[in-house]
């Protein structure tokens, strides 16, 4: 079985407001799907959906063959799902280390709750191998309130990883970047691929076209239209709606 | 290097140990002149510690403002002076009131822990005044006078007996006491459990997605406070030979908060020296007039404005800067390793 996730039929609405109505898809496994839309077409509601902060109206998910509708953020996680926010959302007046850990510390069994941190082992080297990884060496000890706006999205990203999810889902990762770091966060995102399956909600037009498998194209709570980055860029409806002058 | 949690809570400890030095030589001086009133009044001031720690825990750590903390300690003090009347046992008397107050907590924190914030406040508030009014008005549990006649007990350590009438005795044993208390809250505090409820405190919105209850969370840190506040509690009829419905009011929660707020919210050591010089300040002001309560109320409003960390809280980063410059001069072969 190649698809880790999928969604069926997802709805909700706020107020009179359909935020997402009926979107259906799968993701594959260590492949990236992207979510594009217009603002305000429902990308992150979908997301929030998926991982559990709102509860959908209708529809499933499915996540290895496992139904978690409707489960909350911290029955997903367990289901193997980890996610960005759109918003930077840390514990901003802790350390980069502090946050690594505290993502890091459900890899080690619940019974060891109660024991001091520096007896779990292998969360501390994941935070470490983390810390290298995302280049956070000088900054280890920095309160994360202090980085850049830049660090501080790519602190996201190692947070979501620290607890070796299965499926990651990336709500607009490169948002407010310099162009520089963008392009890192781009190769970053590509080399995660062996580990796990991404999902991804991105407006870089160029990005989302080279680095995404699958796109799946959003418009006012529905879904537009779907498949490989060329054949949506062709899609004239996608044009209309998205790319405006098409 | 280590994280600021640690050091933070390292700093904690030089504070604790100096508040423990100090007590130390004052009991020295204490029974060298003879003093009872002071050793007795010091005793008080560290059991009120005790319910300063459990409202720090919540307040510093987990980030809630309970307002009705002193109902634990009230249960706490009442099961224990019950305990007491029976059967003179300290063993049995903090046996009964832990468990008593663990139950009370849970219940308590089932109550509570449908809301947050103000209304959290609200409800902690409430349900201290209800107990406090049902005791209160309870004849069996000796109403408005509260229960008195409580003996004086002999309590077996070992190897040495210790009588709960020895000034100097029982302030050492209360010290203990309290240091044990403040010992398990640290150490909880070091752990994944316990960096959850800093987390808490930090972003709740974010644990969810960590994988833990945020609703789980919060109920261990309350029942864990409720237990400490209770233990805490259960020495008081010891001290002193009665209990009174006061012990649950408003008064005696409000008090506790503004000796973490003087101490230092956040810094477990604050609390307790907060306790004690709220305590000490009380009895030296109440001792030159009777608008003690005006002073006391003075002297909170201006440590708020000028001191808002507390006294602990002010002097933490000295300390804290000391620690990080010993810890950095120190080689160390696999410094991210053991970091942690
Ligand atoms: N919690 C909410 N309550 C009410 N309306 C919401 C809420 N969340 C999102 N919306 C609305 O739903 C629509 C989709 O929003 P969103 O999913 O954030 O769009 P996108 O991420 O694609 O820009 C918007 O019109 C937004 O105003
Ligand atoms: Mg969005």
């Amino acid at each position: 079985m190649t698809d880790i996730m999928q969604v069926e039929g997802l709805c909700i609405a706020f107020g009179g407001l359909k935020a997402v109505d009926g979107v259906s898809f799968t993701a594959e496994r260590n492949k990236i799907t992207t979510v594009i839309g217009p603002n305000g077409a429902g990308k992150t509601t979908l997301f929030n959906l998926i991982s559990g902060a709102l509860k959908p109206s209708g529809g499933r998910v499915i996540i290895k063959g496992k139904d978690v509708t409707g489960k909350g953020p911290a029955a997903l996680q367990e289901a193997g799902l980890a996610r960005s926010f759109q918003i930077t959302n840390l514990f901003f007046e802790m350390t980069v280390r502090e946050n690594l850990r505290l993502a890091a510390q459900r890899l080690e069994p619940v019974r060891q709750a109660l024991l001091p941190l520096r007896r779990h082992g292998r969360a501390a080297d994941k935070v470490t191998a983390l810390i290298e990884r995302f280049g956070f060496a000088e900054k280890a000890h920095e309160i994360v309130a202090a980085l850049s706006h830049g660090e501080q999205r790519r602190l996201e990203i190692a947070m979501c990883l620290a607890s070796e999810p299965q499926v990651l889902m990336l709500d607009e990762p490169t948002q407010g970047m310099s162009h520089g770091d963008t392009e890192d966060t781009a190769q970053l995102i590509r080399s995660l691929t062996d580990e796990v399956t991404i999902l991804l909600i991105e407006h870089d037009i160029g990005l989302v076209m080279s680095l995404s498998d699958h796109v799946v194209v959003m418009h006012q709570g529905r879904k537009l239209a779907e498949g490989i980055p060329a054949e949506v860029r062709a899609d004239s409806a996608v044009q209309a709606a998205y790319f405006g002058h098409g | 290097m280590h994280d600021r949690l640690d050091i933070s809570m390292r700093a904690n400890h030089v504070f604790f140990w100096i508040l423990v030095i100090v007590a130390l030589v004052f009991a020295a001086f204490a029974s060298f002149s003879g003093d009872v009133f002071y050793l007795r009044l010091a005793t008080e001031a560290l059991i009120l510690g005790g319910l300063a720690l459990s409202i720090d825990i919540l307040l510093g750590f987990t980030g809630l403002l309970s307002l009705g903390q002193a109902l634990y300690f009230g249960i706490g003090a009442y099961v224990s002076a019950l305990v007491l009347r029976e059967e003179p046992s300290f063993w049995l008397a903090m046996g009964a009131a832990g468990v008593s107050v663990l139950l009370a907590g849970i219940a308590g924190g089932l109550i509570a822990n449908r809301v947050r914030g103000v209304y959290f406040a609200l409800i902690t508030f409430g349900m201290a005044q209800v107990v406090a009014k049902v005791v209160y008005n309870s004849r069996e549990l000796g109403a408005s006078d509260g229960l008195i006649g409580i003996p004086v007990i002999e309590i077996p350590l070992g190897l040495i007996t210790l009588s709960a009438g020895d000034p100097l005795g029982f302030f050492l044993l209360t010290l203990v006491i309290i240091a044990l208390l403040y010992s398990v809250s640290a150490y909880l505090l070091g752990t994944p459990f316990g960096r959850i409820i800093i987390a808490l405190k930090a972003n709740e919105k974010r644990v969810p997605y960590l994988g833990y209850s945020t609703w789980a969370a919060r109920m261990a840190a309350y029942v864990l406070a409720a237990v400490i506040a209770g233990l805490a509690g259960a020495l008081y009829p010891m001290l002193r030979g009665f209990v009174s419905p006061e012990l649950l009011f408003f008064a005696t929660s409000g008090d506790a908060l503004i000796m973490v707020i003087v101490g230092g919210a956040g810094t477990l050591a604050g609390a307790i020296w907060g306790a004690v010089i709220l305590t000490m300040l009380k009895s030296v002001i109440g001792s030159w007039t009777e608008h003690h309560l005006i002073v006391i109320g003075l002297i909170f409003m201006s440590a708020i404005l000028f001191m808002p960390k507390g006294i602990v809280g002010m002097l933490k980063p000295f300390v804290e800067r000391n620690l990080l410059r010993n810890s950095a001069r120190q080689p160390k072969p696999e410094p991210e390793r053991t970091a942690l």
